[in-house]
């Protein structure tokens, strides 16, 4: 197999020692526990098909693309060698070799077609401020709670400016089209012609910080948490936990500005078993949700678990994909858990 | 052959639990040492029974078997280097038995250390061996190769707390060793001979293992050194006046400027940094161990002197040792951290010459090796530091490995103090220590006369470690 994209990372895998501290936390590894599930044994497999030692095959691509990127990995690991960059050039020579899934192929066509993931046209809510504001697919398609952040931004001295958006790319990278990546990229650049922006997504603004050197996304809590305090929120009494986003967490290093937040607004926060930096993956990335479904559901279960055995009935988070996966969990677990993104407790404290 | 191996192995464990897909077999053939080789299957076994019909079979059909925990060896102990069943013991991970009116715990071999010591936190106790890789080392594997840590010098090895324990013999016959009690002279202690057999007499099944008590004060200090060999001589002395440091480090100019280069820490550019540390129940006993080791570093100049008993003073002053290896690993571009010649462990007085030579041998044959590592119990971590894609770099590490290991079994060290020997350091071990093999090969032949358990490890390895399995990396030329 030619492996043009793996080839770069020759140099990584042989600093990765093998010593394995990237099992600890890795939450597809405490489901599956065979060695070649975890990160260090994806990280073999990738230095395999480098080598030329292992056969590509449909099941040795199976476990390169079961993993949600959640880079817990790389925040253990005692060389510092991130996995998730390892497993995306090995995804495209994968890709690149045939081994293309069908629920990938689907997932990219509509963003082809439509320009996001939903596969149909959606328009965001237009608005002619002065600070350009990138909703992403999800926020797209929920335009009402779009509308209610934007108007959250607002109230906090900023004027939104909103125009036709096209999808950032990133389920190409993940995915492993590299090559098609690279025309979605000029497509987003034509319709969001912006340096400096605020995103909505949690996802799109770590793919971007990461895979546009030239862009400056600002995540819209960092404006949310350096704001609030000036215009007095009212505290709701609430107790609630608070689920940490993989790339918001450990991609951004953002940990303290959600917990900020909800003690402005008077949240009573109990924290979850693991936070912060090693907060569990609710399974949604990585493409994990569209390459092994059942086991994303799993790792969102596990989730939702612990949040009640916490004694909490609601869980606030940030990433829409993170919502999305604990929330369906949440009602297939009995609707015991509301699930709810933690500006919507922001908007709650403004009204 | 492979399809009735399997065929036969599921009569035994079920279907879910074994694997023979060439990429699994791929990921089993490795290790964190520089060696890899391929099973011929891999199974996990869940109980006692399973293990024992495993070793009949295996035992009839003359079939290796490597048992594993995490894998994280350094050394090649779970290379299967004969192929073989590769036995994953991390699914046997039940703590049977806390029994603090006895002072000890019983567990399964796939227990991972942190695992327990967060099931002992409560009960104010904990289990001392701490390697570097508690976070995912089992308990067997720790048995497996004596592993210890930062605190040996205080706490002592593996060996030091293991009571007892179930041992599945290669005719698959099942053995308690040890007792429930502090001391025991009741015949061979064979559960200590097990300690550190690397996989080579049994399969360990359950453990009992002797608890402490966790200190409820602990100061760290660092002293930094314009001079190896005065943090050499200083640390020689903390050990000579009957100091008892909780740990007792050492880190030399290379991994300082690896620290301060990837890390920004400002670490000052001296020769070595000491790293010492006391705990105890009451404060004024520790205050007493740092005052005296404190004294010391001064007497052999030691200077900046900086002590603290509040934990995030400590974990900043700890950083940069905590660090060092990730830094190794960005030290040069293309340069890699082998885990060769990594543990060695050598008498006190002889810390600072032993850095020193290290440092020349390396520099004599072209690789880039640091010095580190918990000198209060003599050992020195090293890295042999090179481009592992260059042949002629391999042929560089094979001298410098025979050169200090000459070295160290000529001042009276030993060629690993907290990894084991299996692959990578045989070779050394049996020129140095050659009037124990016939002794070794007895007790293994009595043991396991198919020689059917990890084969050809420790004192049956190969003698060239370079050729003894494919390494692991792409080597060119």
């Amino acid at each position: 197999m030619k492996t043009k994209y793996l080839k770069e990372w020759e140099n990584e895998l042989n600093i990765c020692i093998r010593c394995a501290y990237c099992f600890e936390g890795c939450p597809v590894f405490k489901q599956l526990s065979w060695e070649a599930d975890g990160p260090r044994g994806k990280a073999v497999l990738a230095y395999g098909l480098l080598s030329g030692e292992v056969e590509p095959t449909k099941y040795l691509a199976d476990k390169i693309f079961q993993c949600s990127f959640c880079r817990d990995c790389v925040e253990r690991c005692s060389a510092n060698v991130s996995i998730p960059d390892i497993l995306t050039a090995a995804r495209a020579d994968l890709v690149n070799a045939g081994f293309k899934y069908d629920a990938h192929l689907d997932l990219l066509d509509k963003i082809k077609r439509t320009g996001n993931i939903f596969g149909r046209e959606i328009h965001p809510p237009i608005q002619g401020g002065e600070t350009p504001v990138l909703l992403g697919c999800r926020f797209l398609e929920r335009a009402d709670d779009a509308k209610r952040y934007l108007e959250i931004l607002r109230r906090l001295g900023i004027k939104p400016k909103v125009v036709d958006e096209t999808c950032c790319g990133m389920p190409f990278g993940v995915l492993g089209y590299k090559d098609e990546l690279k025309a979605q990229q000029d497509k987003f650049r034509k319709k969001f012609p912006y340096k400096e922006f605020i995103c909505m997504c949690t996802t799109c603004a770590f793919f971007i910080g990461k895979n546009y050197p030239d862009l400056k996304p600002k995540y819209i809590i960092e404006e949310v948490a350096k704001r609030l305090p000036y215009y007095n929120p009212k505290k709701l009494g609430l107790k609630a936990t608070y689920h940490d986003p993989c790339n918001l967490a450990r991609g951004m290093g953002m940990v303290d500005e959600p917990r900020e937040i909800l003690k402005q607004i008077g949240v009573d926060l109990i924290e979850l078993p693991t936070k912060g930096k090693g907060a569990e993956c609710c399974g949604g990335g990585g493409g994990l949700l569209v390459s092994d479904g059942p086991l994303a559901e799993r790792l969102a279960e596990r989730r939702m678990d612990q949040a009640l055995g916490r004694g909490v009935d609601i869980l606030a988070t940030l990433c829409p994909t993170c919502e999305f996966n604990i929330g369906n969990a949440a009602q297939r677990g009995g609707g015991k858990l509301k699930v709810v993104n933690l500006l919507d407790l922001v908007w709650e404290a403004l009204r | 052959m492979k399809e009735a191996l399997i065929k036969d192995l599921k009569k035994i464990v079920s279907e879910e639990n074994i694997r023979d897909n060439p990429a699994d077999l791929y990921v089993y053939g490795s290790d964190a040492s520089v060696h890899e080789a391929l099973p011929w299957v891999v199974v996990r076994p869940k109980t006692i029974e399973e293990v024992q019909r495993i070793m009949r079979y295996a035992n009839a059909e003359l079939i290796p078997v490597i048992p594993r925990g995490a894998g994280s060896s350094t050394s090649g102990h779970t290379t299967p280097i004969d192929g073989g069943i590769v036995l994953d013991m991390k699914q046997m991970n039940r703590i049977l038995e806390i029994r603090l009116q006895d002072v000890l715990c019983r567990v399964e071999p796939g227990v991972v250390d942190d695992d327990l010591n967060r099931a002992l936190k409560p009960y104010g106790f904990f289990w001392p061996p701490a390697p570097a890789s508690s976070r995912i080392a089992t308990i067997g594997g720790e048995i497996g190769a004596n592993t210890s840590g930062l605190r040996s010098v205080k706490y002592g090895a593996t060996r030091d707390s293991v009571l007892g324990m179930k041992v599945v013999l290669a005719n698959g016959d099942l053995v308690n060793l040890g007792a429930n009690t502090r001391v025991s002279t009741a015949g061979y202690q064979l559960e200590k001979l097990m300690v550190g057999s690397e996989g080579t007499l049994g399969i360990v099944v359950e453990a009992t293992l002797k608890v402490v008590p966790l200190p409820k004060f602990r100061c760290l200090g660092i002293a930094n050194f314009n001079k190896l060999e005065e943090a050499g001589e200083t640390i020689s002395e903390i050990m000579a006046s009957g100091s008892s440091p909780s740990m007792l480090e050492l880190m030399d100019n290379i991994g300082i400027t690896a620290v301060n280069k990837n890390l920004s820490l400002g670490l000052p550019d001296v020769a070595a940094i000491i790293l010492f540390e006391a705990d105890g129940k009451v404060k004024e006993a520790v205050d007493y161990e740092m005052e005296g080791m404190k004294r010391i570093c001064e007497k052999h100049n030691g200077f900046g002197i900086q002590m603290s008993y509040d934990a995030k003073e400590r974990t900043r002053i700890y950083t940069g040792r905590k660090k060092l290896f990730a830094s190794l690993s960005r030290y040069k571009e293309g340069i890699i951290c082998t885990d060769l010649a990594d543990d060695m462990a050598v008498p006190n007085s002889k810390v600072a010459e032993c850095a020193e030579k290290i440092h020349e041998i390396a520099e004599r044959n072209n690789v880039i090796m640091s010095v580190y590592g918990h000198c209060g119990s003599g050992v020195i971590h090293t890295k042999i530091m090179m481009d592992v894609r260059k042949k002629e770099q391999w042929e560089d590490a094979r001298r410098v490995v025979e050169e200090l290991y000459d070295y160290v079994d000529k001042i009276g060290g030993v060629t690993s103090g907290e990894h084991g020997i299996a692959l990578s350091k045989a070779p050394s071990w049996k020129k140095a220590r050659n009037d124990l093999l016939p002794v070794m090969r007895a007790i293994k032949k009595a043991l396991d006369p198919n020689n059917i358990l990890n084969p050809h490890k420790l004192q049956d390895a190969p003698d060239d470690w370079v050729t003894a399995t494919k390494l692991r990396y792409l080597v060119r030329g």
